[in-house]
């Protein structure tokens, strides 16, 4: 049984509604409360970092300052208070780690009860690991075997570190420093992440995967991720994402960037099941991410694949700026929300450059109280000869309180180019449920089993593995909205 | 196996079935014959216990104890099966994944251990070849883009696989040719057994050929109004139900 | 609040200068509402494309070149109605019980809508009795502010052609309410304006009764800003609204329809289809929101929009956009935007046909359904021959 087997299946072990509510009890380092130049300092100051690190944060929150949030979003919230939270938080003692039997052993813990393979035993399993605890990158495994084939794979921290000439040329060359509010208050605080480099022509020999976990309290988690593929390399990258359960909203505002060179291909995938609050709506994550992926090279391709079920809020566009010509862009997501989740998700998918092609398919389930909208644009530029894309955007409601929202933008600025889009509402139909009962099936995993189905197109999109835990998750995630 | 009695059902606030009885013995095979809006549909959605079929009155005793209050998939696990009418399209849902969960579901709700993928493919590929069930469509989501007579064989092979002690069987015979009609009444006889009952809904005498049952009923306005042989559905055949009707009131 | 002076607001100067001689002045319950409405118009300015629903139509800059709003002289016609057995109010003398209930109190969301109540000096309101069925289409006709009421009683059908008249350089904001009583039909026809420098917008709000039915079809030829936005909620069980339109647009035209259909009672129905064809420089928007109220089961919705693209410097923009708040609904739409298909061109080529020829006959067939969805023939067929004189400009332009 492979290691990542043993991950999803762990996961699927379902005690609980909310299995991942959990708060491991470890020396946290947490710095004060609020966000001026001088914590910006003293994170770029933790982290050890160069010069032009630090003034590059620094400019990243002067600009910020001069921001305000955006609001065109269908999600309501109370006003964020950014001088009410903290902005680094690390479990204390932290040297540099060797091996992982220098981890505290509370923290492999808490990684072995969210499935994650950790231990040296299980490397040969196949899959490497940086787990992201609150700030920091605890361990990145595989280490060795990714070395040999010359990729690149560790945090974000030590990349800026270790390879500063890459992290400088395509750091904020994706979603610039002054992209977004989001954005850029990340560019300013952000204190760790990963980092991938795959170098020309090579195949990363596994698949990568990141675990990201909020335990502290009060704190905002602001990872960056910054994936380079170079002429011609594949990686598949997947992110897992978990929060104990709190009463109080606590903030994500990560950025990724992927840049997909000459013939490259990224594939990313996550699994998003930060904490979403209780049946009443209190407490969970706000999840304001920026996400962006330019297929920079001729014949280059990026996929974003993601299953949405967590977060009181969702925001967030996983997007493709198709520069390359015959450049390939993917966007495949379920998002799911129940009780009084909102989420406002969808993708952008850029069409600049010749033969460009991208497809979406978005699955948006609706149950309790939620409110879920696919927000997406599609962009055709004058010189996109010959540009296609084609959309299916579904969306199933389960039960009357709750809304589906489809806001499809098509701009299109060259002839030859051919946009489709499709959408449909419905429901989840009283005969299929008899259908699934009559047959012995009991309520709540009938409805599953037709969420499933309904998301089969997305769920093919994940690696195998990660696919069975998607699935348990959004029977999980559904519990208790029918009937 | 099966006792109703006096059993009073409405839908949507109308009454359908109006004191029907009816008893059925183990390893016998009954049928249910009737016109349009006599209440066949509703009787087997009622025994099937689909929401929305209120029983107002009487009752339905199985194996000794008493259905009404017993949900869908409840009664399942305790073998009572129906084939519809119009089996259900669900997209995406793969069918052997299908059977996997519905008979898994089953024998956890009597307690036995799960069965694995493996297990249970090899399980449905024994039962399919004689209902000429291709693997292909297995694979394939339930039901979906499937012809009538691939849909209803579909029915038989999930009777062959749940191995229920009450097969209700709602019209099977509606559009099937007569090729189909054989290979899916070929699976019904096969499956014949002293410890199973079933009860064949339908409104031609045509099917009745093949699947030859121990005793006839005819339904008419919610109550069966005359019972008999397998010659009964003969006589209704050559008679009409008109005539049958008028003779019985 | 310094941003007055910095940035004059035209429509607040025009009601200034004119507000003692609009129509019906001095009536209170009139004079409270047109404050209301230029309160609405201060507060929210003049749309610009950072305000969502205008991000593709830029009215703001627009309004920067000729077109002066308070010069626009107000001018609205009406024909076949008073001889139809229609009532006729002109804003003379004490108003009526159906106008008091209808006029300025369903049409105003937005700061042209709101701008055409306080400001038209030209302003009337029709009521068509229970049951009538005027055999003429009423052919309505404005330029500069107007504002129009129709009340449809009960049973009434009734057919309204309306034409925007307005000059080169002219600027048009034409208000229209219009209240359909249970069973009541209105077929509403809307051409284009000819006035390639014009400023044409037009607001219309729609209230369907139960069993009523509000169709519509919107041509364009579009102008150098034009603009037809369409509220309708469908208030009674069984309500329809089925809209359709075309815009054919040669060089430096644009043309922007939107649409909002509310879906607030069980089983209403409602279709919509929309075809842009764009030339030159050029830019065609449709943009489509389909509400199904909490409680709205039984719905069909359906929404189709479609656009093609004639060169380089042509613009088609399309946002069609569902927002779903009950579960047993209904509701599908699609939006495509692309050429000529390559297959067609080549068969009707490989049976001698010239490309050019082939090419007009593709282009006649991709905005045929939407036309045909105009009931009344001689209407259909008018409304084709400005299609054909439009395409042949939108396909003369050069790419």
């Amino acid at each position: 049984m492979s290691a990542i087997r043993e991950t999803a299946d762990q996961v699927a072990t379902l005690g609980e509604k909310y299995k991942y509510g959990f708060v491991t009890d470890i020396e946290m380092e947490v710095t004060p409360k609020g966000l001026n130049e001088d914590v910006v300092r003293l994170i770029s100051g933790k982290k050890n970092e160069p010069e032009w690190m630090l003034e590059w944060r620094l400019g990243a929150f002067r600009r910020w300052k001069e921001m305000t949030e955006p609001s065109w979003a269908r999600v309501h919230y109370p006003k964020i208070d950014y001088q009410n939270s903290s902005y680094y938080a690390a479990p204390k003692a932290n040297p540099k780690l060797e091996s992982l039997d220098e981890v505290d052993p509370k923290l492999l813990e808490t990684y072995a009860k969210l499935g994650i393979p950790l231990h040296e035993q299980k490397l040969l399993a196949g899959v490497a690991v940086d787990a992201v605890f609150d700030s920091v990158s605890v361990a990145t495994t595989f280490k060795k075997k990714l070395g040999e084939a010359g990729v690149i794979f560790c945090p974000i921290s030590e990349a800026i570190r270790e390879h500063p000439e890459l992290v400088k040329k395509y750091l904020g060359s994706v979603v610039p420093v002054s992209d977004n509010f989001f954005a850029t208050l990340n560019s300013a605080v952000f204190s760790d992440g990963s980092f991938v480099y795959v170098p020309k022509g090579v195949r990363c020999p596994m698949e990568l995967s990141t675990y990201f976990r909020i335990n502290a309290s009060e704190t905002g988690q602001f990872e960056r991720t910054l994936i380079i593929a170079e002429e011609g390399a594949y990686v598949s990258y997947l992110e897992g994402c978990t929060a104990p359960m709190r009463d109080e909203n606590q903030l994500h505002a990560a950025v990724v960037e992927l840049v997909a060179l000459d013939g490259a291909e990224i594939k990313y995938s996550t699994v998003q099941n930060w904490y979403p609050g209780n049946e009443e709506g209190v407490g969970g994550i706000f999840n304001f991410v920026t996400k962006r992926g330019d297929c920079r090279g001729r014949d280059s391709k990026i996929s974003w694949t993601q299953v949405e079920t967590g977060s009181a809020i969702t925001w967030k566009y996983p997007s493709c700026i198709l520069r390359g010509d015959n450049s390939v862009g993917e966007f495949y997501s379920i998002a799911i929300a129940n009780n009084y989740q909102q989420a406002d998700t969808g993708t952008k998918m850029i069409h600049l450059g010749r033969n460009t092609r991208s497809r979406i398919v978005s699955k948006g389930i609706s149950a309790g109280h939620a409110q879920n909208t696919y927000r997406g644009l599609v962009s055709v530029h004058p010189k996109a000869e010959n540009a296609r894309n084609h959309t299916q955007c579904d969306s199933l409601l389960i039960g009357k309180s709750c809304g589906a929202h489809t806001v499809p933008y098509i701009e299109s600025r060259n002839p030859s180019a051919r946009i489709e889009h499709e959408a449909t509402t419905s429901k989840i139909a009283e005969d299929q449920l008899f259908y699934c009962t009559s047959r012995g099936i009991n309520q709540e995993e009938a409805v599953a089993l037709i969420v499933n189905g309904f998301c089969k197109e997305v769920l093919q999109q994940l690696p195998m593995e990660f696919a069975v835990e998607a699935q348990k998750l959004v029977g999980i995630s559904l519990e208790g909205s029918v009937g | 196996m099966l006792e109703i009695k006096d059993l009073h059902v409405s839908v949507g606030g109308k009454e359908i079935l109006k004191g029907l009885n009816l008893s059925i013995g183990a390893g016998e095979v009954h049928a249910i014959m009737g016109p349009n809006g006599s209440g066949k549909s509703t009787l087997s959605y009622t025994l099937a216990g689909r929401v929305g079929y209120d029983v107002t009155g009487g009752s339905i005793i199985y194996k000794g104890e008493d259905l009404t209050a017993l949900p869908t998939d409840a009664r399942a696990a305790k073998g009572i099966f129906l084939a519809m009418q119009y089996p259900v399209e669900i997209p995406g849902v793969t069918t052997i994944n299908f059977f996997k969960t519905a008979l898994n579901s089953q024998r956890r709700a009597r307690g036995e251990s799960d069965l694995d993928a493996v297990s249970v493919l090899r399980l449905v590929r024994g039962k399919a070849a004689a209902l000429k069930v291709p693997e292909e469509m297995l694979k394939r989501a339930l039901n979906v883009g499937f012809s009538g007579g691939e849909k209803k064989r579909l029915e038989i092979l999930q009777m062959a696989l749940f191995e229920p002690s009450l097969a209700i069987l709602d019209e099977t015979d509606s559009g099937l040719d007569i090729d189909a009609l054989k290979l899916v009444a070929d699976g019904v006889n096969a499956l014949r057994a002293p410890d199973r009952a079933m009860l064949v809904i339908t409104h031609y005498q045509r099917l009745l050929n093949y699947i030859v049952p121990d005793r006839v009923h005819v339904l008419s306005a919610g109550r069966i109004i005359k019972d008999g042989g397998k010659e009964l559905a003969h006589e209704l055949e050559a008679k009409g139900y008109e005539q049958i009707i008028k003779d019985a009131a | 609040m310094t941003t007055r002076a910095a940035s004059p607001n035209p429509f607040l100067e025009d009601f200034a200068a004119h507000a003692a001689e609009l129509p019906g002045v001095g009536q209170p319950w009139l004079d409270a509402r047109r404050a209301d409405a230029i309160k609405l118009v201060r507060a929210q300015g003049i749309p610009h494309r950072r305000i969502e629903d205008w991000k593709y139509t830029d009215l703001r800059s627009a309004l920067e070149g000729t077109n002066d709003p308070g010069k626009a002289p107000s001018v609205a016609r009406l024909r076949n109605a008073v001889e139809q057995g229609i009532e006729v109010f002109e804003f003379k003398g004490d108003a009526p019980k159906w106008v008091v209930d209808g006029f300025g109190v369903i049409g105003i969301d937005g700061t042209m809508s709101a701008a055409s109540f306080a400001l038209a000096q030209s302003t009337i309101a029709l009521h068509v009795p229970a049951n009538a069925k005027p055999a003429k289409p009423l052919e309505y006709e404005f330029s500069g502010q107007t504002r129009l009421l129709i009340v449809v009683e009960a049973g009434a059908a009734v057919t309204l052609l309306e034409t925007p008249i307005g000059g080169d350089d002219s600027f048009s904001n034409a208000g229209i309410e219009i209240v359909l009583y249970e069973g009541a039909k209105l077929n509403h026809i809307r051409t284009a304006s000819n006035a390639a420098s014009a400023i044409v917008l037009e607001d219309l709000t729609v209230q369907v009764a139960s069993a009523a039915q509000y169709r519509a079809h919107f041509m364009s030829t579009g102008t150098k800003l034009s603009r037809t936005e369409l509220h309708v909620t469908l208030e009674g069980k069984g309500a329809e609204a089925h809209v359709s339109g075309v815009s054919v647009l040669g060089d430096g035209r644009h043309a922007d329809v939107t649409t909002h259909i509310v879906h607030a009672a069980a089983d209403t129905r409602s279709t919509q289809l929309f075809k842009d064809i764009a030339g030159g420089h050029s830019r065609g928007v449709y943009q489509g929101k389909i509400t199904v109220a909490e409680g709205a089961d039984g719905s069909d919705s359906r929404q189709t929009a479609k656009g093609l693209l004639l060169g380089v410097h042509a613009e088609i923009d399309l946002k069609p956009e569902l927002e779903i708040y009950a579960d047993d609904v209904k509701c599908a739409h699609g939006a495509a935007v692309g050429d000529l298909d390559v297959e067609s061109l080549f068969y009707l080529g490989s049976r001698g046909i010239p490309e050019a020829e082939a090419r007009a006959l593709l282009m006649r067939a991709f905005l045929g359904d939407a036309v045909d969805e105009i009931e009344n023939a001689d209407i259909r067929a008018s409304v084709w021959s400005k299609v054909e004189a439009a395409l042949a400009k939108a396909t003369e332009a050069k790419p």
